[in-house]
């Protein structure tokens, strides 16, 4: 604070001193994060000096207390302007997010095709066990046991398998997600968010898995009780 | 012959499997009569059709010709569902190797024929307990089948076997998996069954077990060689 400094917009251009009147921490802006660069404000009469140009406004956002104004203020506006265009601030911030939306919508994407995966993963697995217990599964018939005690005691045991695997899975999400942020946030120096666990993400993770892991074990067990028992036993 | 009602009934029983373009028979017409609270053993020679008289016997297969009848009832026309609930309720397997669930504790497997009948857990859990004492491994209740030996498996089986209290307890060749010693065990498990009113038909190569039994059926190409009456 109080330091004098010379500043130009460009290294042969014209030069201006200026005393530092405040020092402003940058707000988390996931568009800045990793740029590596100082910002500096200046007066709108000093900056229009330093690089050479007059006012260059081609759009502003425009934001009202009551939101239902700020259409009729926009219309005013944009009425009266000339060279330039008034938008909403919501419009301008959804259009800059457009590139993080694209990116959240990829990590969906990977995150869906990963659980997808596992699934098949779970119901080759499922097959296997169920098949290594071919003979089992036709003492058990012989015994009186039910196709439909089979079936569920199956299903029951995939979805046993899909829930702890969710659990596991949370939990290994939560944890990693801790260490990317902790990570990233001491090399940005930012308390911006890398990396969300959101109830929702949660919730949608866990969800299918366990339909489609009941599904994994009941086409496992469904396989298997179709057989006749005898046949189970290579009789 | 005993004036007993009949555990099981088999008449002109034939059973035909296709093997490529020649039919097997493996049995060709067999009658058999098990009267309740008897202990016949079936003998004979590997492929002679004694495991496909026993899978006809407890209403696991369906015969080509000829009529099977258990406690009176009519099997051979039953559906799946049918015939597995029939056996659920009616009749005990005995394998040779066992068959237990190895997650479950000696005590839930034989809890588990039970829990498919609708017993209550209060009875099952009372019933199993009385089972386990009864084949001498009430101590063992609570081991998982890998804990437990060959033998001491064979009587969880057993136990599990007589789970619902069967009117025929049907075992295919029990002592197969056996050293000589627990084999004897098994067979006398059984004489104390039988003497105890179970209905007992028992499916084997083992010369004791057979000499065991009261009765003993020999099986020959699909045909009983001889049905006789040892004690």
């Amino acid at each position: 604070m109080g330091d004098r400094l010379v500043i130009r917009a460009t290294p042969t251009g014209p030069a201006d001193t200026v005393i530092v009147g405040a020092v402003v921490r940058a707000s988390a802006d996931p568009s800045e994060v990793a740029r590596d660069e100082y910002r500096v404000l200046v007066h709108l009469d000093q900056l229009q000096s330093l690089i050479g140009y007059g006012d260059r406004v081609d759009r502003f956002a425009v934001a009202t207390r009551d939101r239902a104004a700020t259409g009729r203020a926009m219309a005013a506006i944009n009425d009266a302007a000339f060279g330039f265009q008034a938008h909403r601030s919501r419009d301008i911030a959804v259009e800059t997010s457009q590139t993080f939306l694209v990116v959240s919508r990829f990590h969906h994407a990977i995150g869906v095709i990963t659980i997808v995966a596992s699934a098949v993963f779970l119901l080759c697995i499922m097959l296997l066990k169920v098949d290594e217990r071919r003979r089992d599964v036709a003492a058990l018939r012989l015994m009186g046991i039910s196709a439909a005690t089979v079936l569920r005691s199956v299903v029951l045991e995939a979805a046993m398998v899909a829930v702890a695997g969710s659990a596991l899975g949370v939990g290994l999400g939560a944890a990693i997600s801790a260490a990317v942020n902790a990570h990233y946030r001491g090399v940005y120096r930012t308390p911006l968010a890398f990396s969300i666990v959101t109830p929702e993400v949660v919730g949608f993770s866990v969800a299918l898995s366990l339909v489609l892991g009941v599904a994994a074990g009941f086409l496992a067990a469904r396989r298997l009780t179709r057989v006749p028992p005898l046949a189970l036993f290579g009789r | 012959m005993s004036d007993a009602p009949l555990a099981v009934s088999a008449r002109d029983l034939r059973r035909d499997y296709a093997m490529g373009d020649a039919p097997v028979h493996a049995l060709q017409g067999v009658s058999l009569d098990v009267a309740a609270g008897d202990y016949a053993a079936i003998v004979g020679p590997s492929g002679c059709g004694k495991s496909t008289l026993l899978n006809l016997l407890g209403a696991i297969d369906r015969p080509t010709a000829g009529s099977v009848r258990i406690q009176g009832k009519p099997v051979e026309s039953l559906s799946d569902r049918e015939a597995t609930r029939f056996r659920l309720l009616h009749i005990g397997f005995v394998f040779q190797r066992f068959y237990l669930m190895p997650a479950l504790s000696a005590a839930e497997n034989v809890e588990l024929p039970m829990a498919e009948a609708g017993l209550s857990r209060a009875q099952r859990r009372a019933r199993a307990r009385e089972l386990l004492r009864y084949v001498g491994l009430e101590a063992r209740a609570d081991h998982r089948p890998t804990q437990l030996s060959g033998g001491e498996q064979q009587r969880v089986a057993i136990a599990r076997a007589l789970a619902n209290r069967p009117a025929l307890l049907l075992c295919d060749e029990p002592t197969g998996e056996l050293d000589a010693h627990t084999g004897a065990e098994i067979i006398a498990l059984f004489e104390r069954l039988n003497a105890g009113g179970t209905t007992i038909v028992v499916v084997t190569h083992d010369e004791e077990l057979a000499a065991a039994a009261r009765r003993v059926v020999h099986v020959k190409d699909g045909r009983i060689l001889s049905d006789t009456r040892v004690r």
